[in-house]
């Protein structure tokens, strides 16, 4: 009902406005949704414009405009933006790796290569700030309507589900279930050490700012032996320690090199938590992504795997959800759908976000692994016969 | 890599065993008893679970049972197998139907093949005369002692490198009931140091005078085992052949093709290999069932060529 709330407006130009990458997928298949559904094309700001000065969003938002906030990534003139929009952000702890306005500005694309991301996630949070702020300018949304479809996604809990380490902790603290974490860890040795405290053999190390694999190690020792399963790779240029993410699994078994490897990481800021055993399906492991959609599990992909990271962009395979959820069993399906709603619970100003979620080897028990501001980027998956962006449409359209 | 638990063993479905809902099948079904990572976590023991189990009053009808993870996730240190091995020997008068025994139903998730510490078994063998299907999966640390049993049918053993010390002690066995035999040989990478000449006493035909199955599965070296294999007098004996799970190319699948003993087999299982499509076409239509599935192709480095079995680490 409140998409045509506004009888001038609903059809008017200015019903949506998108912040993201012009041109880019995610873009053009929001554009295309809209279309679909017989809704004006969104108007589009660029994270260069936004960031630049060039365009601010008093200038497009009306009263009852909607704001979407789509991903800044695939695109390296956002990221080099970002980056140099973090160099002057404050860093509670300054304890990791830096580079100057000026330096951001001048760095080089390398495929794969990974650049500063606390640095980069400073720079995006206050781009997400600066959006926040610049709203508080624009006319006020209709008032008789709740705050959140002024934006399809709040900005500041954007930013939370870009902290891994924040998002854990707001997730434990409102009992979703997750993996038990192991807090501010700075270094290999302060890793060993901590996980002989709990009795782990096995950990993910992650960077608390990477997105889908990026930056992903797990690891595990028996005191003995020692093996780190990654797509990081390092290289060694001018003495500087250059870390890529690459599509190849690779496994170190030297620990030196796993050291040497997680050191780095932690340069950049890590989130670490157990690596609990996850479930086996037509011989691969196997997680969930589940895209909850105002307050509703909706599109639902098995990710399989053989090797611990299940995203899917490391060209893993989907399983079919229906003999998936007949292995899983009943139960435990609609367990594992309740607890990705009550996940977003932790997101009150969002209207949708995709969630990992994993199921032990017995399936009975589910444990949320992340949550995914944009992980609701799956084309040709549906839900009552939507895909992901009009399912979203249609479910605010209804709200 | 093993991605799932057992779903069945010694013919009959796997459950896995819970103090509320107790033993309903103790015939027809196998009950496995693992530490789920929440047991672990609260300090739960094997030992225990398993003596709970023991007081079940249908426990002493029970006929398999699966052992799965002891406390390896919970534990950052080694854990041997060594207390499971004690606590079921010492419940031997508990078990007195129990035929068929899986020790080690833990998947890579849970941990590393290599990484599962397995200890002396032989106490088992002696433990339980009855015995009819024993599996085993992990070799580092196992031993078979000096084998002698009069009822064991079959015999697995699944590794990721099968150490030549077990791989004699099951040459030097006697078990003349023996029908099924199935070892994972593994990589030298991770202790699979057997060679050919070693399973030679397999290959003579005489060891195991009931072998209907001969398993050398998961093999870097399929090739040379293929070539002779193919040849020796074991396989006029046996009915299925199974060299699955390894890295054979077209060199050992042309030396299968060349004998006559293999095209009188029932079954010959190759699958995951890295034959070549017309190779593979040609074990197709040898005339017995084969199993020619998951054709892999090796990873490429430069000049270097990578073919993996299928469950190493």
């Amino acid at each position: 009902m409140w998409l045509s709330a506004s009888s001038d407006g609903w059809r008017g130009p200015d019903r949506f406005v998108v912040i993201g990458n012009p041109g880019g997928r995610r873009v053009e298949l929001f554009q295309a949704a809209l279309n679909d559904l017989r809704l004006p094309a969104a108007r589009v700001v660029s994270y260069v414009d936004l960031l630049s000065g060039k365009e601010a969003l008093p200038r497009l938002v009306r009263e009852g405009t909607i704001v979407r906030i789509e991903s800044p990534g695939k695109d390296f003139e956002v990221e080099r933006a970002l980056i140099a929009a973090g160099a002057d952000a404050a860093d509670g702890d300054e304890r990791f790796d830096r580079v100057s306005r000026q330096a951001a500005q001048n760095l080089s694309f390398e495929r794969g290569r990974i650049l500063y991301p606390r640095q980069w996630y400073l720079g995006y949070f206050a781009t997400l700030r600066l959006i926040e702020l610049q709203m508080a300018e624009c006319p006020p949304h209709y008032p008789f309507l709740r705050p959140l479809h002024q934006w399809m996604n709040s900005p500041a809990e954007i930013a939370l589900m870009f902290d891994k380490i924040a998002c854990h902790q707001a997730l434990s603290s409102r009992g979703s279930p997750v993996a038990p974490g192991l807090s501010a860890i700075n270094s290999f040795d302060e890793l060993g050490e901590r996980m002989k405290e709990q009795n782990w053999r096995r950990v993910f190390v992650k960077l608390a700012h990477g997105s889908s694999a990026s930056g992903v190690v797990a690891y595990q020792t028996d005191g003995r032996r020692h093996q780190a399963t990654t797509t990081v790779e390092t290289a060694r240029q001018n003495g500087e320690l250059r870390l890529y993410n690459s599509r190849r699994i690779r496994i170190y078994r030297d620990w030196r090199e796993i050291a040497e490897l997680i050191d780095a990481l932690c340069r950049h800021r890590v989130h670490v938590e157990q690596w609990l055993p996850k479930a086996g399906f037509d011989n691969r492991t196997f997680d969930l992504r589940v895209v909850v959609i105002a307050g509703r599990a909706c599109h639902t992909v098995a990710r399989l795997s053989r090797s611990p990271m299940t995203n899917l962009h490391l060209l893993n395979e989907r399983g079919d959800e229906d003999v998936v959820r007949e292995r899983v069993g009943r139960a435990a399906w609609d367990a594992a759908l309740r607890n990705c709603e009550l996940a977003m619970e932790c997101f009150p100003g969002s209207m949708y976000a995709g969630i990992d979620l994993l199921f032990t080897p017995d399936y009975r028990r589910q444990v949320v692994i992340e949550v995914n501001a944009f992980g609701d980027l799956l084309p040709g998956v549906f839900w009552q016969g939507q895909e992901t962006y009009a399912a979203e449409l249609l479910a605010m359209e209804n709200g | 890599m093993i991605y799932e638990h057992i779903t069945n063993f010694a013919g009959k479905p796997v459950k896995d065993w819970e103090a509320q809902s107790g033993i309903q099948d103790p015939e027809g079904a196998c009950y496995a008893l693992r530490l789920s990572y929440e047991e672990g976590e609260e300090g739960q023991r094997w030992t225990d679970k398993f003596a709970a189990f023991l007081d079940d009053p249908s426990s002493n009808r029970v006929s398999g049972i699966v052992i799965g993870d002891w406390g390896v996730l919970s534990s950052a240190t080694d854990e041997t197998s060594a207390p499971v091995v004690e606590a079921l020997v010492a419940a031997r008068d508990r078990l007195p139907n129990l035929r068929a025994i899986f020790f080690g139903d833990i998947i890579g998730e849970e941990c590393e093949i290599s990484w599962i510490r397995q200890s002396d078994v032989s106490p088992l063998f002696m433990a339980y005369p009855q015995l009819e299907h024993f599996c085993v999966r992990g070799a580092d640390g196992l031993s078979l002692g000096t084998l002698k049993h009069d009822s064991l049918k079959s015999l697995i053993i699944q590794s990721g490198g099968l150490g030549v010390n077990v791989v004699r002690e099951v040459t030097a066995a006697e078990m003349p009931e023996l029908e099924h035999l199935e070892l994972w040989l593994g990589t030298d990478e991770y202790g699979g140091n057997a060679r050919v000449a070693d399973l030679a006493p397999i290959f003579d035909g005489g060891l195991f005078p009931k072998l209907k199955y001969l398993g050398l599965r998961d093999s870097q070296i399929a090739d040379e085992i293929a070539r002779a294999v193919a040849t020796a007098p074991v396989v006029e004996r046996i009915r299925v052949l199974d060299l699955s799970l390894g890295t054979l190319t077209d060199e050992g699948a042309a030396a299968l093709l060349a004998s006559p003993a293999i095209a009188r087999l029932e079954k010959l299982d190759v699958h995951h290999h890295f034959c070549s499509e017309g190779m593979t076409a040609k074990l197709q239509s040898l005339g017995v069932e084969v199993d020619a599935s998951e054709r892999e192709k090796p990873d490429e480095y430069g000049d270097e060529v990578w073919r993996y079995v299928a469950v190493g680490e």
